[in-house]
């Protein structure tokens, strides 16, 4: 393969334009890690909903594009808020184990991808009948329209959400809440707000995530649960666990990754190399994970472990 | 209609082997990893391969399916020795999926049309029935051995070691070695089961391995309840069977599959909501909580951190 | 017997003890006192391999320790309790003195299918020196019942009588007397005060003055992660300055 100039900057420029939706999942995925403190695999299922939700709007509705994407957005915000309020409250309450918490995610996952091959069938779909997207040459390099509503789309929405976070108080009640549920609690906040506020935030980022996807390709039901779910899990580990924005960068890097690494191996190894990666940094490294984590915000009993140096008797 | 009851009692009965073998890394070993139906996959694949591509005799693959389950295991169970709680899960997690994922991709293994012409143990009109024989045999025997290994000085040492590990260790115990031994044989009858399976039915996908069968045996092992000898038993029992029952409705496969895969998880959903404690509930340990607490704050006694 | 030299050790940037160190012999009995947080049992926990010291040396009986993993310290003989019982509360109080054993056959699966008949008399002789010891601590009696039932100084006799089944040469106890009241402090008082006629080298932190002075050979003051004296009991606490930093960190 010739490695010219104009290939490399090919590759980065649509590697960057596809690792737009990356970034959205990553982030999403990460922030209600960091805040409600959940590894929530179920985030596969409300990719789905989102999907289906907006394919309804567009294509048994007839809504206008942004109409459509808000009411795609609506719908998932409600489940996810529903997930928050019923699911994951209920399980905090009875302080649920790990496990727990992985079997109704995954379970929950699953019933939400069956749920929409039953109705919608398993065939891969796009939002749009028509997927076309202008393209025009810019130096050496084909832009598509669709790249920039990619880009513009991802950068929109991460300083939306770095804007948020920052300058609101329900954002600065969430990162207190991130940091320390009961001890925000006693300064009048109200976790459980933030909680919803966090699946609400998440299951924006998911949609437009999932607006750009169906606007550029087929998508099958179980792709979300096979493919984007593994990697926002792997941009989040890469991000240091509770890291917001370094996990959406991690979704670009890993999406620029693979991009390149077409150059050098076969498209398929490229997924074993990210489970080998998550697989390495958290048993090699555990002690900078977990560090990470610990001075992050999700420190939670029973979720970690290794890095308390719990000997002996502390309490006496 | 009564080879599809045997089926289900063979299938019934490798998800009790599995979930047993499960229990002993979850319940017993008090190791939070997902990563069970890997070992499950390479008993199947590792059997099916060896007695077609070279012609070792069944009985034969089928203990070095198990076999090779069993020295995989040390994948996940030397890495739970340095991480434990979320990160084991999520290690054993890309464990998992990185296996599958090979499988998925290599000519060897059928990649993703997966394996078929697998060799058959039993052939002839009886099949299913000496099949059904064989497998619960083997299960009875399985768990007998179980019952037997966590009774006696074992049991002793494995309850004292979810008790309290550290105190466990002041005391000469090596809980890693217990540990890594619990997570070999559960491993193994994994294996041993998927070596059953594949000579029965005779094909194998890799997306029979995925995540989804990681939570369906973790819920097999914790509706019944973990670290009891019988909790496993009845759960895998009872979740094999029940999605089964709305085959009686003989709808069309396009909506029977997911149907069948909506009331899975359905199920699933409501044993954790309905009876977290678990079927035998109400005890210290076993059901969805066993783990919470000591259980996932352990400590990495024995000083090799 | 055990001695440790130069043992530090820090927890973020607090430093928890700085070179220390400590000689136990057999046949005599050291206490270590201190205020509370004074990094007795930090020590302690260096010593048993629970926590890894940043520097410093642990020899045992000539051989070097300090990269041993607990459960190794505790097969050449060093036994500790813990300052709460840290009993297992799913085993009867026989087996939890019964999983103490040295030597436990029965801790690998190969034994127990190879040398079977081994583990079982092995077993045997098991239970009879922990019944032994049950009835030493005057709970024989109650050798099938939970750990759960007992009273809290019950439990820390059941933590000794599982400490003296490993049958070391060294002890280390840590607050024995602690949280122990009514009749069981002479039985606490009457095991320890045997195990050191019988010669152990054994080191005791404690509060409990009478206790100390009662058992005690000599002791080891220590304050802030440092030993800042040692000597004999009676010169230790009719010094004033240690009453100081003893009671003043009570304050």
């Amino acid at each position: 393969m010739d490695l010219s100039f104009e290939l490399i900057a090919q590759l980065a420029w649509t590697g960057l334009a596809s690792s737009s939706s990356y970034c959205l999942f990553a982030m999403a995925f990460a922030l209600v890690l960091k805040v409600n403190r959940v590894w929530n695999f179920g985030q596969a299922g409300l990719m789905v909903v989102s999907y289906f939700g907006m394919y309804t709007a567009f294509r048994l509705l007839d809504l206008p594009p942004l109409a459509g994407a808000v009411f795609g957005a609506a719908i998932t915000i409600a489940v996810a808020v529903a997930l928050e309020r019923w699911g994951f409250g209920t399980l905090r309450r009875r302080n649920s184990s790990v496990l727990t918490f992985f079997i109704f995610t995954i379970a929950l996952a699953h019933g939400l991808v069956y749920t929409a091959e039953l109705f919608f069938g398993t065939d891969p779909k796009t939002l749009f009948p028509s997927i076309i997207s202008p393209v025009r040459l810019v130096g050496p390099i084909v832009v598509s329209d669709w790249d920039l509503t990619a880009l513009a789309t991802a950068a929109a929405m991460t300083t939306a959400l770095w804007l948020f976070m920052r300058k609101t108080g329900e954002g600065k009640a969430m990162i207190a809440v991130s940091d320390d549920p009961d001890l925000a609690e006693m300064y009048g906040i109200d976790k459980n707000r933030a909680y919803a506020v966090a699946m609400m935030l998440s299951a924006v980022l998911l949609s437009a995530g999932m607006y750009l996807i169906g606007t550029k390709a087929a998508m099958f039901p179980a792709t979300p649960m096979n493919q984007f779910l593994i990697f926002a899990v792997i941009a989040t580990i890469m991000g240091g666990i509770g890291n917001v924005f370094a996990a959406g960068v991690a979704g670009v890097v890993l999406a620029l990754m693979q991009s390149f690494s077409v150059l050098v191996i076969a498209s398929t190894w490229q997924i074993l190399l990210l489970y080998i990666l998550i697989f390495v940094v958290i048993v090699i490294f555990p002690q900078g994970v977990v560090f990470k984590f610990r001075r992050g915000p999700s420190r939670q009993a029973g979720t970690l472990a290794p890095a308390v140096e719990e000997t002996g008797e502390k309490q006496a | 209609m009564t080879e599809f009851f045997l089926t289900m009692a063979i299938l019934a009965g490798l998800n009790v082997l599995l979930a047993s073998g499960f229990n002993m890394i979850l319940g017993y070993g008090g190791l939070v990893s997902v990563a069970q139906p890997v070992f499950y996959a390479i008993g199947a694949y590792t059997s099916a391969l060896l007695s077609m591509k070279l012609g070792v005799p069944l009985p034969l693959a089928m203990l070095a399916g198990a076999a090779l389950a069993a020295i995989a295991s040390f994948g996940v169970s030397l890495p739970s020795l340095r991480v434990s709680g979320d990160y084991l899960v999520i290690a054993s997690m890309g464990f998992q999926l990185g296996i599958v994922h090979v499988i998925n991709n290599i000519e060897l293994t059928g990649a993703a049309s997966g394996l078929s012409g697998i060799l058959s143990a039993v052939e002839g009109p009886g099949r299913s029935w000496i099949y059904a024989a064989i497998v619960w045999t083997i299960c009875a025997v399985v768990i007998l051995g179980i019952r037997w290994l966590v009774t006696g000085p074992y049991g002793r040492a494995i309850t004292a070691m979810r008790n309290d590990e550290e105190a466990f260790a002041s005391l000469g115990r090596d809980a890693m070695r217990i540990k890594v031994t619990l997570f070999a044989v559960g491993s193994g009858i994994a294996g041993l089961a998927g070596a059953l399976y594949g000579h029965y039915f005779l094909f194998l996908t890799p997306d029979q391995f995925g995540i989804f069968s990681s939570a369906t045996l973790l819920t097999m092992v914790v509706v019944g309840g973990a670290a009891t000898v019988r909790g496993p038993v009845l759960g895998a029992i009872l979740l094999t069977v029940l999605p089964e029952a709305i085959r009686f409705l003989q709808l069309p496969v396009s909506i029977m599959a997911p149907l069948q895969g909506v009331l899975f998880s359905a199920l699933v959903i409501l044993f954790i909501f309905l009876k977290p404690e678990g079927l035998f509930g109400g005890t210290a340990v076993g059901g969805l909580e066993a783990w919470q607490g000591r259980g996932t704050a352990r400590s990495k006694a024995g000083g090799r951190v | 017997m055990l001695s440790a030299r130069g043992l530090t050790k820090k927890f973020g940037g607090v430093v928890v003890a700085q070179d220390l160190d400590l000689d136990l012999e057999l046949g005599r009995v050291v206490a270590l006192i201190g205020p509370n947080g004074a990094g007795k049992t930090t020590l302690f926990n260096m010593l048993t391999g629970f926590v890894r010291p940043d520097g410093g040396t642990i020899s045992f009986d000539g051989r070097r320790i300090e990269n041993m993993p607990a459960h190794q310290r505790a097969r050449v003989g060093i036994a500790r309790t813990w300052q709460r019982p840290r009993l297992f509360e799913s085993l009867t109080l026989l087996d939890n003195v019964m999983v103490s054993e040295r030597d436990y056959l029965g801790e690998s699966i190969g034994n127990l299918i190879f040398r079977h008949g081994e583990v079982e008399r092995a077993e045997d002789d098991a239970r009879d020196r922990a019944l032994g010891f049950l009835d030493r601590v005057g709970l024989a009696a109650r050798a099938d019942s939970l750990s759960t039932r007992l009273s809290y100084g019950q439990q820390k006799l059941v933590g000794l009588a599982r400490a003296l089944m490993n049958d070391g040469r060294c002890i280390l106890l840590d607050e024995p007397m602690a949280g122990v009241e009514g009749r069981t402090i002479e039985t606490m008082k009457a095991v320890v005060r045997a195990e050191a006629e019988a010669g152990k080298a054994i080191c005791i932190v404690e509060h409990n003055i009478g206790f100390i002075r009662d058992i005690c050979d000599s002791a080891v003051f220590m304050f802030n992660g440092r030993i800042v004296a040692s000597g004999s009991i009676d010169d230790l606490l009719a010094d004033k300055r240690l009453g100081a930093l003893y009671f003043g960190s009570h304050a």
